[in-house]
Formats: structure tokens, C-alpha cells, sequence
């Protein structure tokens, strides 16, 4: 009986050390590593209609995944995208950098042409250009 | 009976207004675009190539643990040497990147080569009769530079059955002046294609 009692606590002692960990790793204001302000997410589709903008013609490749860390005190983002259909597609990206009033933390960046082979899938990476950009955008355009 | 050897009127009119408006078609027009748009007017390199170059390797550099680490490392340009076939002014390009780290706030840059005739020039004037010697800049007051970046920029370029294709690869290098040993390097490619 006593070994019983003793497995039982030390399973909800793992189970509790779990959810320790994984709330810990999400600090308030922030989703996926990304910053939120304080906009509700709660899955990785919030986030990713949060941080996406589409601009002229709308392209079919979806934003999928995105995850956000630090390096020194640079926000650095990594956004997967996809192209399901059976057509090569041709976008041009950016990203848009907003400081912490939500004014522009750094001017507009280069519309910088991607190719996606199709049905891929394929990870952009970005590091803010200053420290002074605590969020994001990443515009998508299509070049069809 | 109509008489062809003089036009009716009838047909002088609608005829000479439509050359007039032809001759409006063909006027040039001449509008303002978005200098950050992707250019691809020829093959050749173009604004897109040096706005995505100086970006990337921006970036990147601000990722050197030289230049994350927030010493403020003082950096001078050096030559990015063109070995492409074609004509590309490279100081652009180190212009641009130069910008950008200057902006970032995170590297400071002493004058360069090819500055340099200026820069004494300026300091010899301010050492003449005409200045006031309190409040003019000093001579042996200079600061050399821990870094320096240099690169190059090639590029192959085949074609074929009205294919052209470019490609070109952009190397730069951060070296350490007192050791001689490289900080950092890294390296952007692009490629494009023409078809007729």
C-alpha cells in the first residue's frame, strides 16, 4: 500500500514539474517565443494570422509555423511557409520592425523575392536590424 | 459619284483625330516607383541585388560575437573587389552595409583608405594660422581601426537557347587588424534568370 502511495506522488510530482516547466517557458506578452502584446493567442494559427500581413495580390502560400528566440538582445524570427499546390510560386517578402510605442523601429526593408518549389516548404529566418524593435510583421506579396 | 482624289471631310476629321491621340500615347511618362520593389528590368545587377546584399550581411554582422557582444568595435572599410564581367561600383554596396551598421548602433567606423587624403587634408588646415589652435582638432589623435572588412563579389553567367542565367555570390570578411585572424565572414547569393 505504501509503495502504491509513493508512486502515486511521485507521479503527480513529475506531472506538476511538466506543467512547471512548459508555463515557465511562456513568459506573459509572449507566444511561441514571439511577442503578443496583449493580443489573445492560443494556437499557432492566432499567431501566425496575428504577424502575417498580406499586401496586393494575395499569394496561396500560407504562413504555417512561426517561432521567435533572442540572440543577445536582437529579436530573431523564424517563420515556416508552405506551398501546397502543384505550381512553383513567386512571393516577395519583408519584414516590418515596430518599436515599443508601435512606431516603425527601423525603415522599411527590401521586398526580397522567394521561390518555392512546389508542394515544399521552406524557413525564412530574420534578426531585427536594432534592439529597438521589440514586434514584427512579415508582409507577404505575391509575384504572380 | 465620289470623288477619291479629294477626301471627304467627313473622314479628314475622325483621321486627324486619331493621330492626334496616337501622338499623346507615344509621349513618355514619367512616374515615381518604390525605390524598395524588386527591379527586374535586365539580368544585369540591379538596386534588389544591393539592397538584399547590404541587408543580409548587416544582419549577419550584427550577429558576430564581435559586434553582439556591444563593444563597439571600430571597423574600416576596405575594398570589395569586382570579379564579376560586369561593372559594379562596390562602393555602393559597402556604402549601404556601412549604413546600416552605423544606424544599428552597434559599430563605429574610423576613416577609411580612401578618405584618409581628406582627412589630413582637413587636419593640416586646421592646424594653420586661420584656426584657433584651442579649438581645433589636434594632430596623432586618431583612432585605427580593430577591424577591417573587405570582400568580393563574382559572378558566372551562362547562356543558351535563349536562356540567360546569372549568378553571383558576395563574400565579406571581418578581419582582426592586430591579429590577423578572421572575425567573421559570410555570404549572400543570388541567382537569375532570363528567358526569351
Amino acid at each position: 500500500m505504501k509503495r502504491t502511495w509513493t508512486i502515486i506522488v511521485l507521479l503527480v510530482a513529475a506531472l506538476a514539474a511538466g506543467c512547471g516547466t512548459k508555463k515557465g517557458f511562456e513568459k506573459p506578452g509572449f507566444s511561441f517565443g514571439c511577442p503578443i502584446g496583449d493580443a489573445k493567442v492560443s494556437s499557432m494559427e492566432d499567431l501566425v494570422r496575428l504577424k502575417v500581413v498580406h499586401e496586393g495580390k494575395r499569394t496561396t502560400i500560407e504562413a504555417t509555423e512561426m517561432r521567435c528566440t533572442m540572440t543577445g538582445d536582437l529579436h530573431k524570427v523564424d517563420v515556416n511557409l508552405n506551398n501546397d499546390s502543384s505550381q512553383v510560386k513567386r512571393i516577395t517578402y519583408k519584414f516590418r520592425w515596430i518599436d515599443r510605442e508601435g512606431m516603425r523601429a527601423w525603415e522599411e526593408e527590401v521586398w526580397k523575392p522567394l521561390l518555392m518549389y512546389e508542394n515544399s516548404n521552406l524557413t525564412l529566418s530574420a534578426v531585427a536590424p536594432t534592439n529597438k524593435a521589440v514586434d514584427f510583421r512579415l508582409v507577404l506579396l505575391s509575384q504572380e | 459619284m465620289i470623288d477619291l482624289s479629294r477626301p471627304p471631310r467627313l473622314f479628314v476629321l475622325p483621321l486627324l483625330a486619331a493621330l492626334a491621340l496616337a501622338a499623346g500615347c507615344a509621349a513618355e511618362k514619367t512616374r515615381y516607383g518604390d525605390a524598395r520593389s524588386v527591379e527586374t528590368v535586365t539580368n544585369q545587377f540591379g538596386s534588389t541585388d544591393l539592397q538584399m546584399i547590404a541587408e543580409s550581411m548587416t544582419r549577419s554582422m550584427l550577429n558576430a560575437p564581435v559586434v553582439a557582444a556591444g563593444d563597439l568595435p571600430i571597423v574600416t572599410v576596405q575594398e570589395v573587389k569586382n570579379k564579376t564581367s560586369e561593372y559594379i561600383d562596390t562602393r555602393t554596396i559597402t556604402d549601404s552595409i556601412r549604413v546600416e551598421l552605423q544606424k544599428s548602433g552597434r559599430v563605429r567606423f574610423a576613416v577609411d583608405a580612401a578618405a584618409m587624403d581628406q582627412q589630413i587634408e582637413e587636419l593640416k588646415r586646421q592646424q594653420s594660422d586661420y584656426y584657433d589652435a584651442k579649438k581645433s582638432a589636434e594632430t596623432g589623435k586618431m583612432v585605427g581601426a580593430a577591424y577591417r572588412l573587405e570582400g568580393n563579389i563574382t559572378s558566372i553567367v551562362k547562356e543558351a537557347k535563349g536562356v540567360k542565367d546569372v549568378y553571383y555570390k558576395f563574400n565579406l570578411q571581418l578581419w582582426n587588424v592586430q591579429n590577423g585572424l578572421l572575425d567573421w565572414t559570410d555570404e549572400k547569393e543570388i541567382r537569375k534568370t532570363t528567358s526569351k
